[in-house]
């Protein structure tokens, strides 16, 4: 199924624009906490990018492990720690959006249309080049998460 | 759409990244402007694999390789992040020069 082009040109306008607009509130904004959920914003921006350029399995990827993962992880860490100043009200409009975006970003996921019709990744032609060309890199990746998640586990356990 | 508008957009993220790894001393909010140069790099890579259907599988192999390693760059990270801020009770990147011998 394919979407007009103007479609396409508003989804890329609007993910640009959120991307630009969070990458700025993550660098100026003056809560830690605040500064990486626009992190996570920037990474939903990112995927729906991702999509239009005819990747929707790394757009997924991109979802459940960078955004699912690397900065939930970021957050739950400054809770940890003292800095982390009080939740104040008035997210709803914050909320909001990030609930309107991550519809948008799913239903053009879902929708499996690329901006660009001369190229499509496969999911199996993906695999089969991780698993025989690039075996190596793939077992190093597994290692570095295998080890993060041990230093979690070590670090909530409080060992060090 | 052109990918040279992909590829403005990470570079217009990547300015913004090393702006803010420049003017922060917040050891979690640098590694929060890396992230964004992080996402700037992906942008570019996946833009440019996409002209070339041959490019396009390299360029995802090597997009999923990366998201991975960036997952557990932030794991170890936040983890020294912790350490420090349990040894010294700050995350002033300024403070580690008290660790050199």
């Amino acid at each position: 199924m394919n979407l007009p082009m103007d479609l396409n040109l508003l989804i890329f306008l609007i993910s640009a624009m959120l991307a630009l607009i969070s990458s700025l509130l993550v660098v100026f904004h003056r809560s830690i906490v605040y500064s990486a959920f626009f992190l996570s914003m920037v990474g939903i921006a990112n995927a729906l990018l991702f999509s239009l350029l005819g990747f929707p399995i790394i757009a997924l990827f991109h979802l459940i492990v960078y955004v699912g993962a690397a900065v939930t992880f970021i957050l739950f860490s400054l809770v940890m720690m003292r800095e982390v100043p009080t939740v104040e009200p008035g997210l709803k409009v914050a909320a909001l959006s990030s609930l309107v975006l991550a519809a948008l970003v799913l239903s053009r996921i879902f929708l499996s249309v690329s901006a660009q019709p001369s190229f499509y990744l496969e999911y199996r032609e993906l695999t089969s080049i991780l698993v025989e060309r690039y075996w190596f890199a793939l077992i190093v990746a597994s290692f570095a998460l295998v080890t993060t998640l041990i230093e979690a586990i070590t670090l909530a356990r409080r060992e060090v | 759409m052109e990918v040279q508008y992909y590829l403005l957009l990470s570079a217009a993220l990547l300015s913004i990244g090393i702006y803010g790894i420049l003017t922060r001393r917040n050891m979690i909010r640098m590694l929060l402007s890396a992230e964004i140069i992080f996402n700037a790099a992906l942008l570019s890579l996946l833009s440019l694999a996409s002209l070339d259907a041959s490019y396009g599988t390299v360029g995802g192999a090597l997009a999923v390789i990366a998201i991975s390693l960036s997952a557990a760059e932030v794991g170890v990270v936040v983890s020294i992040a912790i350490l420090m801020f349990r040894m010294r009770g700050t995350l002033d990147t300024y403070e580690l020069r008290k660790f050199r011998g």
